[in-house]
């Protein structure tokens, strides 16, 4: 009942927030014209980045913890999908940088960031495209994908530290007039939960194309 | 415990031997660092840098040096062991956390005599002057410990692979980036005469390091005995 009605349900929220983000909300104040409205959009995609990466690194634990196949296949899948946001985040926001700093890329912290993020997906990748062996390809792409992870803190936390990053911070900013006001925080907070719950719903639909495929080369052997 | 030293201290000695005897790690990880250095020394040069972008530059230059000439070598320790087929033999002789501190010792090894070649050079021919150069050492060998670290494990996880001289890079270099940040804005530090830039460095470095081993010593025996 629920995986039929879930995508109906994720169509009306998702229509609901690209007409709000262009329609209902002004653009907000300290943007450049409607730059703005791209944040409801590269923000949810940047934050599914970095969830699916999360996602992949818990599957890949465990994985090596219980060496089911299906936990591999739903390492797989998250990275696919963190792959696919990461680019969109990268694109909308390069768009934004293009408008706000004059450049598409400029080699901010957060641009590093995700371009390392990208990088290690893309890596990833390649290593389970290297390995013949379904069992080897599991374990040593779980334990690159959980070696990767770790260096995660230190490029949020540590980098933008060492270099002076011109990315606005719209929602932990102690200096409240650079936040968000309400109108737009709502719209925010709907496009992540909206994107979060795309995510879930390609994430389930992944696992279980993966789970069918690998049931029938199963079956064919 | 003295017996888990002893072991890694024959799996360092073991690889030691059998690379005198080729000497293909030793002559890939030098021959590279000397040609990009001749190749970098031949069109930037000393004199072709604004003095105020000097320590920048050159930190970064001598930095990007030592990463990708440890790219050309350290994968060998692990994959000369499944090319001459001589992994699962040294499976069943030694557990696996004890190849791993051979394995690492003897990479540890391979990049400082790398560096202790090439960092001299590099300050004679790019002219990178060092104001106090205890700095510099300590960076270069938390740095080239971390360096090592994430190497050793990578070269383990894509021995077991096809194609591995392109993966060793691929998988390597994501992961490592953070460290040449740090490794860099530290250079910077030392060369500018800022203690305060090169401590906060040491910390960061210190740390990475220090998460990574923690890491490799979870993972290692998965990879290993896989």
């Amino acid at each position: 009942m629920i995986r039929r009605v879930a995508p109906w349900v994720l169509l009306v929220w998702m229509s609901w927030v690209i007409w709000a983000a262009f329609m209902r909300v002004a653009p907000a104040a300290g943007f450049q014209g409607q730059s703005s409205r791209i944040l409801f959009f590269h923000v949810p995609t940047a934050w599914v980045a970095s969830l699916a990466f999360l996602v992949s690194c818990v599957a890949s634990i465990m994985y090596l913890a219980r060496r089911k196949p299906v936990d591999d296949a739903r390492a797989a899948a998250s990275a696919a999908l963190g792959l696919l946001f990461a680019v969109l985040a990268t694109v909308t926001g390069s768009i934004f940088a293009k408008v706000e700093w004059g450049a598409f890329w400029n080699w901010d912290p957060r641009q590093t960031s995700i371009t390392l993020l990208l990088l290690i997906y893309a890596a990833y990748f390649a290593l389970r495209g290297a390995v013949p062996d379904p069992e080897r390809r599991a374990t040593l792409s779980a334990a690159y994908a959980i070696l990767a992870f770790v260096t995660v803190p230190f490029l949020i936390w540590v980098v933008p530290r060492i270099y002076w990053s011109l990315h606005p911070d719209v929602m932990t900013n102690p200096d409240p007039d650079s936040r968000l006001d309400s109108s737009h925080a709502q719209v925010l907070m709907a496009s992540l939960a909206g994107f979060t719950g795309l995510f879930v719903w390609l994430y389930n639909l992944e696992t279980r194309i993966e789970r069918l495929r690998r049931s029938r080369a199963e079956e064919e052997l | 415990m003295w017996r888990w030293v002893a072991e890694a201290a024959a799996v360092f000695a073991k690889d030691l031997r059998t690379e005198f005897r080729t000497k293909v790690a030793l002559n890939s990880l030098g021959l590279f660092a000397i040609t990009v250095l001749a190749a970098v020394s031949y069109t930037v040069g000393p004199y072709r840098i604004a003095e105020a972008d000097r320590p920048f530059l050159l930190s970064a230059l001598l930095w990007i040096v030592i990463f990708f000439a440890a790219m050309a070598g350290l994968d060998r320790t692990f994959v000369k062991e499944e090319e001459t087929h001589t992994a699962p033999l040294l499976r069943l002789a030694a557990e696996p956390l004890v190849v791993w501190a051979g394995k690492l010792l003897f990479n540890l090894v391979l990049l400082y005599v790398l560096m202790a070649l090439l960092v001299p050079l590099y300050s004679i021919l790019m002219g990178l002057e060092i104001p106090r150069p205890g700095r510099l050492v300590a960076l270069l060998a938390v740095g080239g410990y971390a360096l090592a670290v994430v190497t050793t494990m990578v070269a383990a996880i894509i021995a077991r692979a096809i194609s591995r001289g392109a993966l060793f890079s691929v998988l390597s270099i994501p992961i490592l980036l953070p460290l040449l940040i740090f490794l860099i804005e530290g250079t910077r530090a030392v060369a500018e005469g800022n203690p305060g830039g090169v401590s906060s460095t040491l910390r960061a470095v210190v740390s990475l390091g220090g998460v990574m081993t923690v890491v490799s010593v979870f993972l290692f025996p998965v990879v290993w005995n896989d």
